[in-house]
């Protein structure tokens, strides 16, 4: 059974969605929004993206052990045709270090093995190291935007890079040989 | 399409006993609880009864897919296409005209018992004149028995019809005729 499981977001997640959309560093990190909207049309914007705009814009509740809400991922910019989209995550504040990698992983595995999506599109902004360090956001970004986004005051520096099914494998190999290793190092007693 | 009430005849003959196992699906038509008639859903019911129910079951029923569509999406294709829904005890069954020859109908069941789907082509032979019926089904569905005790022969293989659990998916496509 995986950490994270992910299902459709329904209109019983909204509140928690739209306290997440009111906090902080999710503000800082993805937009503020949350701040000059009011509940009413955040809640309205949330039920009509259910109930209208499934097709375009597919919002997922992340889920941990038992079924507790952990975060929210969404899709958008989708292209069935060309199989690509962007996602977007946004984890609960006290789920972050416990449960932040696995939604992302979560989130990957959903669109790849049930919407069949072959290339995925990741925007972060710069300073939002939560998921990604700042040395692998270096890594990675094949695009870096200056005066991307204006969130809380600040003008912000987005990175942008795709992940294609080899640039997945090729990471999951990864991960799973520095596990192997940490995990011999463990079994030897930290002899090597 | 507003009504709730029934629009399917109970089953003419209903075997004695469904069939009964792991991934036999939900039995229906001889479950003592299964009601005489079966009741047609609205979309929204019927978007709510297919997420509710096993996805080995309801993965490609009609063309839907509750794992990735979600209940409004559901309702909105089950309105759009004309599908109705009907639930008979546990088994959801489900037909559509076909508009190009409206005495075809394309159908489906989420029960490996066979009594719901021979009720709902005798309804739909009485009722529709129906007197070709389609059904695609994914490769490995357990509800193929259900198709050919009514009567199903495959008549064709759709490659990569589907994609769902990270590949794509073979449909099997079966007919029957029930002369008017």
């Amino acid at each position: 059974m995986p950490l994270v499981t992910l299902r459709h977001f329904t209109e019983d997640d909204i509140p928690v969605r739209t306290a997440l959309l009111r906090e902080a560093r999710f503000q800082a990190n993805l937009n503020d929004l949350g701040v000059v909207t009011s509940d009413e049309a955040l809640v309205a914007r949330q039920r009509k993206a259910i109930a209208e705009e499934h097709d375009v814009k597919r919002h997922f509740t992340l889920c941990g052990p038992g079924g507790a809400i952990v975060g929210f991922a969404w899709i958008s910019s989708i292209d069935w045709r060309s199989q690509c989209c962007e996602l977007s995550f946004g984890v609960l504040p006290r789920f972050r270090g416990a449960f932040g990698a696995a939604a992302v992983a979560a989130a990957h595995a959903h669109i790849r093995a049930e919407l069949n999506m072959r290339v995925v599109v990741n925007q972060v902004l710069e300073h939002n190291t939560m998921l990604v360090s700042a040395g692998e956001l270096a890594e990675r970004r094949a695009v870096r935007c200056p005066w991307d986004s204006y969130t809380v005051g600040e003008w912000r520096t987005a990175c942008y890079w795709t992940d294609s099914e080899d640039d997945v494998r090729r990471r999951q190999s990864s991960i799973d040989r520095r596990r192997r290793e940490i995990a011999d190092r463990i079994r030897s007693g930290g002899r090597t | 399409m507003t009504e709730t009430t029934t629009a399917v005849p109970a089953p003419r003959a209903v075997p004695a006993a469904a069939p009964t196992g792991e991934d036999t699906g939900p039995a229906g038509g001889s479950d003592p609880q299964t009601p005489t008639a079966p009741e047609l859903l609205t979309p929204e019911e019927a978007a709510r009864a297919l997420t509710d129910a096993p996805v080995r079951l309801t993965r490609g029923f009609l063309g839907l897919d509750p794992v990735t569509q979600n209940t409004a999406l559901l309702a909105r294709h089950i309105g759009d296409r004309e599908i109705q829904v009907l639930r008979y005890g546990e088994a959801l069954l489900g037909y559509t005209v076909n508009p190009l020859q409206p005495r075809q109908a394309h159908v489906a069941t989420t029960s490996a018992d066979p009594a719901p789907l021979d009720a709902l082509l005798g309804f739909l032979a009485d009722y529709q004149r129906a007197t070709s019926f389609v059904a695609e089904v994914p490769e490995g569905t357990p509800v193929l028995p259900a198709l050919e005790s009514c009567g199903f022969t495959p008549c064709g293989v759709l490659p990569g019809h589907l994609f769902h659990s990270g590949r794509y998916r073979e449909v099997l496509v079966l007919h029957t005729d029930r002369e008017g």
